[in-house]
């Protein structure tokens, strides 16, 4: 019996793998992690990896990486496919339950089985409330990033497999990295986060000033990072990106809609700069500074270096 | 705050039955949208003279708000009148100015449908429904606002046109609108003219600068100095005016009764929040016996002055009189608005008395008690009708 | 072109009430066309003009549902598909993939299938992809501005790290992200159109076959979470409130 975890991206397959081995312990299972090409150089895992090779790269797509997995889970006795959501993660995970034909769980932070069943417990309702969802074995479920800790140790490689993709459908003719402000949030425990209270992407400048100031990392609002441009989508903070859960979190002019404030519920303290008393924000912080960030972020700077 | 909620579904179910509460239901709500998110968050602004008076008036035309009540003949939608009511109550609350100079506008649209030639529907109705041409409407003058028979506005026939002379006084859309509908006195009594802004004879004075509110709005003097119309810009008959500036106003004082209602429910929206987040004496605000006695009342009077106005819209649907209605309506909605919009200020405290944002809204209904038929002069007519019934 | 655009009603969380345990009050619930969803309307009538042809609206949910199919056909839907749902026997995520593209697959040729990234009220982004699946299309996802020609789409893809460009042969499935595009307001004449127009029922046991996946999914619990923050206010000069959040910060333990 196997449990098999998968991401894309190093850091989150060492959380996923986490899970995967939590999930497994309970069903006295075995926890794979999936790699694909090659495997990370970075990859943290408790468990076993297995290498999939295909006769072209099979992370170029989710079609290959959907199509690798379901092979893997079609030829041993898997009870569970985990991947750490992302856009990529989120897409192969749908496709890896549309093509075995069991339930997905979707995307969330806890992960138990209860009676045989796996079960997740994640957001809904713009994160208001939180669901207890459950499926029978197999499924597919999405794990958030921060929601589980990499193990320390490089995790012990089984076989490499070799799978048969299909043809590539979707083909990416172009990648344009941008340049932006860069940003780690995913397990800061400080952040700073930065929304449309902001005039123009240079005074974001008075932003980072006082994360460096406070030790935080740098995220943003949904309009900063998909609209704008300013900052990327791996900072990104809210209902449909990174759910962050760091000891101190500060909004700065940023209102506080349900859609920003179901990735930010779970930090220790939340602390809003705005300049309307009437904005969300104020309802979901701990402490509040109504005032002008212009004014206000300066002066908190200044303060902070001072000691 | 949704402007299109439970209160106004309720509303249009009982007054029109369920299956076509939902057809105005979708309308409204569409509509209530596009005021939630590109009207209501200029009106500020507008009132504090920091956006151009035009722009929300340009959404309500492309939503087509003024085609509502009017034939599918020339571009209208061919609805209900008091669908068209409960829309310029929300567009009321969205923005009062903006609805009243709406209102007026398409007092004149009426005016054309009603007692137009074809020719003259014809050349000037698609236009002011879609909202192409703005017009104004010219009744009152400087020496005659409720005694309107008393007008010094002439228009004297030459023998190959009219020549109108007389100045009109606190004419909404002054100075921008493409059509002024002047009421004139005439050799057989009064009459309707429909003049050009671009006429020579019409002058239009500077926008009066000290209104209380309304100040989305423009408004201004207008003279007619020896003002040449050809025949065909007389509405119907030379004689007719006087009748058919009644029963214009019958029509237009149920939609000012609306507006003002839409006015109250937006100062009590803003005051209701206010209070459930207002701490004090260790309590909120909205906990405290006088504040709730406060929020019943606007409640009680808002609800009262909506249907009253939407009964007067339903005669009027009937084809059945509705004059008194009409001003019952328009007095019970104007003056409760003034009432509501006051509490409002009183709620709010020092933040009320000092923000344009809370204290625009009573400064804005403050017009409707004088406008369009002063309260005390529709009480009279109120008065004069219970009078002739049989007791 | 043949466009089919996926449209769910979604809880309005704005209006969502919790009982006294705490939980979701969703029956009677108010529902409005999922945020995201605007947006793929809006690109697959924008499709429509560009190149012609039909935008057919289908969507699973049970009968308040036609109020949002309403709005998407106001906005230039040009007819649309209902199936019907009601809460105890509405499906999971692959369930209603299943059933959108067995209703999808009923209407003969299709060129684009066009969805958004995800509902408002329950977002977990599956069933785009599960659509494409059962299709056998390919799926372009997360697409911020979207180009078709010549049996061909081309879409700009956000993701963690910048844009990828992804083409592909159509007919294929493409998710849309609200960036990529301002949904248009209908105007009272659309709305009242699109209200007369007439929308096809079909029931799930008419599309049900035996290759229906059971998953066997449940939702056990759904419960609030509470906020309890302190909301404490800090006033004065940015210098005065500075110092007193650093004070608070530090006493928190957090700085």
């Amino acid at each position: 019996m196997e449990v098999i975890t998968y991401s894309e991206d190093a850091g989150l397959a060492g959380e996923v793998a986490a899970a995967g081995l939590d999930v497994a312990s309970v069903l006295g299972a075995d926890a794979v992690a999936v790699e694909l090409d090659e495997v990370s150089a970075g990859l943290r895992s408790a468990g076993k990896a297995l290498l999939l090779k295909g006769d072209r790269t099979l992370e170029e797509d989710t079609d290959s990486a959907a199509a690798a997995i379901v092979e893997v889970a079609k030829a041993r006795d898997v009870r569970a496919v985990l991947v750490a959501e992302t856009k990529f993660g989120t897409v192969v995970a749908a496709k890896v339950a549309a093509r075995l034909r069991v339930g997905s769980l979707g995307m969330g932070k806890r992960l138990r089985v209860d009676e045989g069943r796996l079960v997740l417990e994640r957001d809904a309702y713009g994160g208001k409330y939180l669901a207890q969802v459950a499926a029978k074995m197999p499924c597919v479920a999405m794990v958030q990033a921060g929601a589980y800790k990499a193990a320390d140790a490089r995790p012990q490689l089984l076989d490499a497999l070799s799978v048969n993709v299909g043809d590539q459908r979707v083909v990416t003719v172009e990648t344009r990295k941008s340049h932006r402000v860069e940003s780690d949030i995913k397990s800061a425990p400080r952040i700073v986060s930065a929304g449309r209270g902001f005039a123009k992407k240079e005074d974001l400048a008075l932003a980072q000033d006082l994360a460096n100031a406070l030790g935080a990392a740098l995220g943003c609002s949904r309009p900063l990072s998909s609209d704008l441009g300013w900052m990327g989508e791996e900072a990104h903070i809210g209902l449909t990106g990174v759910y962050v859960h760091p000891q101190l979190y500060m909004a700065v002019g940023i209102s506080g809609q349900l859609q920003h404030v179901a990735g930010i519920k779970d930090s220790k303290v939340i602390v809003a700069i705005n300049k309307d008393a009437q904005a969300p924000i104020f309802q979901v912080a701990d402490y509040g500074i109504v005032g002008d960030l212009y004014d206000v972020v300066p002066a908190l700077t200044r303060f902070l270096r001072q000691g | 705050m949704k402007l299109f909620g439970a209160e106004q579904e309720r509303v249009l179910g009982s007054l029109y039955g369920a299956e076509a509460a939902e057809v105005y239901g979708a309308l409204l709500r569409s509509l209530s949208v596009v005021l939630e998110e590109k009207v209501a968050p200029l009106s500020l602004a507008l009132d504090q003279g920091k956006e151009e008076i035009d722009k929300p008036r340009r959404v309500l035309f492309e939503q087509g708000v003024c085609k509502l009540p009017h034939a599918s003949e020339f571009g209208g939608m061919g609805l209900p009148f008091g669908v068209y009511a409960l829309a310029m109550e929300l567009a009321g609350a969205a923005d009062a100015s903006t609805a009243m100079s709406l209102g007026i506008h398409n007092t004149v649209a009426d005016a054309v449908e009603r007692f137009g030639s074809p020719e003259q529907k014809k050349r000037l109705l698609p236009a002011l429904l879609s909202g192409k041409k703005l017009a104004a409407f010219a009744l009152t003058e400087p020496s005659s606002g409720s005694d309107a028979r008393a007008m010094h506005t002439s228009a004297v026939w030459d023998g190959s046109q009219y020549v109108i002379d007389g100045s009109k006084m606190f004419i909404t859309n002054a100075g921008e609108a493409d059509v002024y509908l002047v009421f004139a006195a005439t050799a057989t009594g009064h009459g309707a003219f429909l003049v050009e802004g671009a006429n020579p004879g019409l002058k239009v004075g500077r926008a009066l600068k000290e209104k209380l509110g309304m100040r989305g709005s423009r408004t201004a003097e207008v003279r007619l100095v020896k003002c040449q119309v050809s025949a065909d810009a007389l509405l119907g008959k030379e004689g007719a005016g006087f009748e058919q500036a009644k029963q214009l106003l019958d029509s237009s004082r149920i939609v000012m009764g609306m507006i003002c209602v839409g006015i109250a429910r937006a100062a009590y929206g803003k005051a209701l929040a206010y209070a459930k987040g207002r701490e004090l004496f260790r309590k909120k605000l909205a906990d405290m016996q006088l504040t709730r006695e406060k929020l019943a009342a606007a409640a009680i009077e808002t609800s009262a002055a909506r249907l009253l106005c939407m009964h007067a819209a339903r005669l009027k649907e009937a084809g059945k009189p509705f004059s008194s209605e009409a001003a019952q309506g328009k007095v019970l909605a104007t003056e409760m608005a003034v009432r509501t919009c006051d509490a409002a200020v009183q709620l709010f405290g020092g933040y009320g008395y000092t923000s344009d944002d809370v204290h625009r809204h009573l400064r804005d209904a403050r017009l409707l008690t004088i406008g369009e038929g002063a309260s005390e002069v529709l009480r009279m007519l109120i008065a004069s009708q219970e009078l002739e019934r049989e007791s | 072109m043949n466009i089919v655009v996926l449209v769910k009603s979604a809880v309005d969380e704005a209006e969502l009430r919790a009982d006294t345990a705490g939980h979701p009050v969703l029956k009677g619930a108010a529902t409005k066309m999922s945020n995201f969803d605007m947006n793929g309307v809006e690109e697959a009538v924008k499709q429509k003009e560009s190149n012609g042809g039909t935008v057919i609206v289908v969507t699973l949910g049970g009968a308040e549902a036609k109020k949002a199919i309403k709005e998407a056909m106001a906005m230039g839907g040009t007819r649309a598909v209902h199936v019907l749902a009601e809460p105890p026997d509405a499906p999971d995520s692959l369930g209603t993939a299943y059933f959108l593209a067995k209703a999808i697959k009923r209407l003969g040729e299709v060129d684009l299938v066009v969805c958004s990234e995800g509902a408002s009220d329950t977002y977990q982004g599956q069933v785009g992809a599960m659509v494409a699946e059962f299709l056998d299309m390919p799926f372009l996802a997360y697409a911020k501005k979207v180009e078709t020609e010549a049996g061909r789409i081309k879409c700009e893809q956000g993701f963690e790290g910048g844009v990828r460009v992804l083409e592909a042969k159509l007919p294929a499935v493409v998710s849309v992200v609200s960036e990529a595009n301002v949904p248009r307001y209908p105007t009272l004449l659309q709305v009242m159109v699109a209200g007369r127009k007439a929308i096809e029922d079909i029931t799930m046991a008419s599309l049900k076959g035996d290759d229906y996946p059971e998953t066997g999914m449940e939702v056990l619990d759904i419960t609030l979470q509470s906020a309890n923050r302190k909301r404490v206010l800090l006033d004065g000069s940015p210098e005065e409130a500075s110092r007193k959040l650093v004070e608070a910060l530090r006493r928190e333990g957090v700085l």
